[in-house]
């Protein structure tokens, strides 16, 4: 349960992003300034987690965690220092950080939070390991953190002071930059975030795009990586795995091949541009079964685009691009947690809503209606009693009596609690079937709040009894 | 004749159809979407809702006319009948309770003993009807009291027909068995 609100909070806020920056233009056209407009976002995120329909994303529990960090045995001695060089802005240090040093003979990994809050100070010498499995040896202290609109992310960093290496990836860490599909995320990452997806909820990501902060120095070697967040978030940033120092200008054909949802990504990022051309590339290799997914979010994030073309540079849309590799991969395993299919309109179209809350409410209801069966009894008898006396004054039209006593007699039914339920599904529906009393519900691309909370789902199967 | 057994017979009434008028002509799409526990079928044209309290699926046409199965026994048919009135009018539409009338009553029954079909056709013939490739029972009709009865080889019995539960019996009793 814990980590599907992760996705449904990256969901929303992935949203909210959204429909923010598709205003901003708007906004600064009618002439409103744009603090309003960051108003605006800061009341509805703030709403959005008072009403705790989905837990502060920030909470996530470890086990989301975006990477590990893995100290090499040499930095047993040093673990003071790292401890306290590796300081983590986060309100929740859930990371047993300092634990995790006692323990571990050779390695002292531990994972660091999902919600981790950017910046992420790493000392030198760390080995940082993304979820996709991908290692990063930080050769000098580094600031990991999610790059603002409009910085330069990739290409800078290429001063690299990290060198990303592979982990036992097929190909050489060398940088593989025209490699077809240099990038690969492994099934098992969530990481792979997209930015072309905005709605797709990055597991990684957290990172409400306010909390981002410029990154200081040049470089910011992204080792989450695929930090590219919502494409419509102005600040994509994340700066890509750099794999050499030297700036790769060569293409990175992100590879739109990078269609093998499997793999692990390393991009190089030295061709932002390349990437922005190739990322609508990217799109049309990308799954077929991922594809038309991918699509609305593409068209997203070409909105997006277009809207922050002035804002931030090709490389950012390189970033953009590259990151639909991930979030198609990502969908792929995540598909049915969230909803991937753009769902930037929570509310999609009932199906069949009369029934999904009849049933929730009924069953709710079964201990009342049993009540009623006493009632139900007695009633019974006053009806036929009143009835034949009605059938002496039979009027010539009716056929037969025509009382219904105005409702004095007969009982209604009560199910006032039918309604009551605040656990609700808005979804469409492939099919409901119904046996007797059984039926059986196949539904899809819906919300449904549950106990409370929101959750997304692009296909549900259900059951009930009535 | 040879239903001495009678009296230890159990019938179990297991369905009664009713119908009635509501004398108005109902908005199937209203009931459809207000109504609780209501099944649209649009290419029939009816609603069928279904009650809880007695067991009871009513389907439900636009000209105003109701039919009701489902009731284990005539009352509760009309109880039922008159449950469904209320709710219609409770949505809002102008329903008189009239003309209702139980259509038809289902009654089963099982006799201790197995019964040779092809005999009992036999020695029933014009009355008694067996088409092994259609239906596995006699079909046996009973015309004064428009009852149907069907024998299976097994003993038991199902009594179909428009007359009151009472005339179970009846029907059961005229039966020539063995």
């Amino acid at each position: 349960m814990l980590t599907n609100t992760g996705p449904v909070a990256k969901l929303y806020l992935s949203i909210i992003d959204d429909v923010i920056e598709n205003m901003r233009e708007l906004f600064s056209d009618e002439g409103l300034e744009d603090r309003v407009l960051d108003d605006l976002r800061h009341l509805w995120e703030s709403k959005m987690m008072q009403s705790k329909a989905m837990e502060d994303f920030r909470k996530n529990s470890i086990n989301s965690s975006n990477f590990v960090l893995q100290l090499p045995a040499s930095y047993s001695q040093t673990d003071q220092e790292v401890t306290a060089s590796v300081v983590i802005p986060a309100s929740q240090s859930i990371y047993s950080f300092p634990r995790l040093k006692n323990n571990s003979d050779t390695l002292a990994t531990f994972s660091l939070p999902a919600g981790l809050a950017y910046p992420v100070q790493i000392p030198a010498g760390v080995t940082l390991q993304t979820a996709s499995g991908q290692l990063y040896k930080v050769n000098v202290p580094v600031v990991v953190t999610q790059a603002a609109a409009g910085q330069q992310p990739v290409s800078r960093p290429t001063q690299k002071v990290t060198e990303w290496r592979e982990p036992a990836a097929p190909r050489p860490a060398a940088v593989a930059p025209n490699t077809t599909h240099p990038q690969e995320v492994e099934p098992s990452s969530a990481p792979a975030p997209s930015v072309t997806q905005p709605p797709q909820p990055n597991t990684n990501y957290v990172p409400p795009t306010e909390e981002s902060s410029l990154p200081q120095q040049p470089q910011d070697p992204a080792a989450d990586t695929l930090l590219l967040q919502g494409a419509d978030s102005p600040e994509p940033e994340f700066r890509l795995e750099e794999s050499e120092p030297s700036p790769q200008p060569e293409p990175m054909n992100l590879s739109m091949t990078a269609s093998p949802c499997g793999q692990s990504l390393d991009f190089q990022t030295g061709t932002e541009e390349t990437l922005t051309q190739t990322a609508p590339l990217k799109s049309r290799d990308v799954d077929d079964i991922l594809k038309q997914v991918i699509e609305e979010e593409r068209e997203k994030a070409e909105r997006a685009r277009s809207l922050t073309s002035a804002k931030t540079d090709s490389p950012s849309e390189a970033v953009l691009g590259l990151d639909l590799d991930y979030s198609y991969s990502e969908l792929s395993d995540i598909v049915q947690l969230d909803g991937p299919a753009g769902n930037s309109d929570l509310e999609e179209e009932e199906g069949a809503p009369l029934d999904e809350n009849d049933f929730l409410g009924i069953i709710n209801a079964e201990a009342i209606k049993a009540l009623q069966e006493g009632d139900g009894s007695s009633d019974g008898n006053s009806i036929s009693s009143s009835s034949d006396g009605e059938g002496a004054d039979e009027l010539a039209n009716v056929e037969d009596e025509d009382p219904l006593n105005s409702g004095d007699d007969v009982i209604e039914q009560d199910i006032p609690d039918l309604f009551d339920t605040d656990n609700v599904i808005v979804c469409q529906y492939d099919k409901i079937h119904r046996s007797k009393n059984r039926w059986k519900f196949h539904l899809k691309d819906g919300v449904m709040c549950y106990g409370g909370r929101d959750y997304v789902f692009s296909k549900a199967v259900g059951e009930a009894e009535w | 004749m040879d239903s001495s057994n009678d009296d230890a017979l159990d019938i179990i009434i297991t369905n009664v159809v009713a119908t009635f008028r509501t004398r108005c002509h109902l908005n199937l799409r209203t009931i459809a979407l207000e109504g609780t526990n209501v099944i649209y079928k649009p290419e029939v044209g009816k609603v069928l809702m279904k009650l809880r309290k007695p067991k009871i699926t009513a389907s439900i046409w636009s000209s105003g006319k109701i039919i009701c199965t489902g009731a284990t026994s005539e009352d509760e048919a009309k109880l039922g009948a008159r449950r469904l009135a209320r709710v219609l009018q409770k949505l809002g539409f102008k329903v008189r309770f009239s003309a209702f009338k139980v259509v038809n009553v289902l009654a089963v029954c099982s006799m201790p003993f197995a019964i040779r079909l092809i005999d009992f056709t036999k020695k029933n013939r014009p009355i008694a009807s067996y088409e092994p490739e259609l239906h596995p029972a006699v079909t046996y009709r009973i015309k004064h009291l428009k009852a149907t009865i069907q024998v299976f080889s097994t003993g038991s019995i199902t009594v179909t027909g428009t007359m009151g539960s009472f005339d179970f019996r009846e029907a059961i009793r005229a039966m020539p068995l063995r």
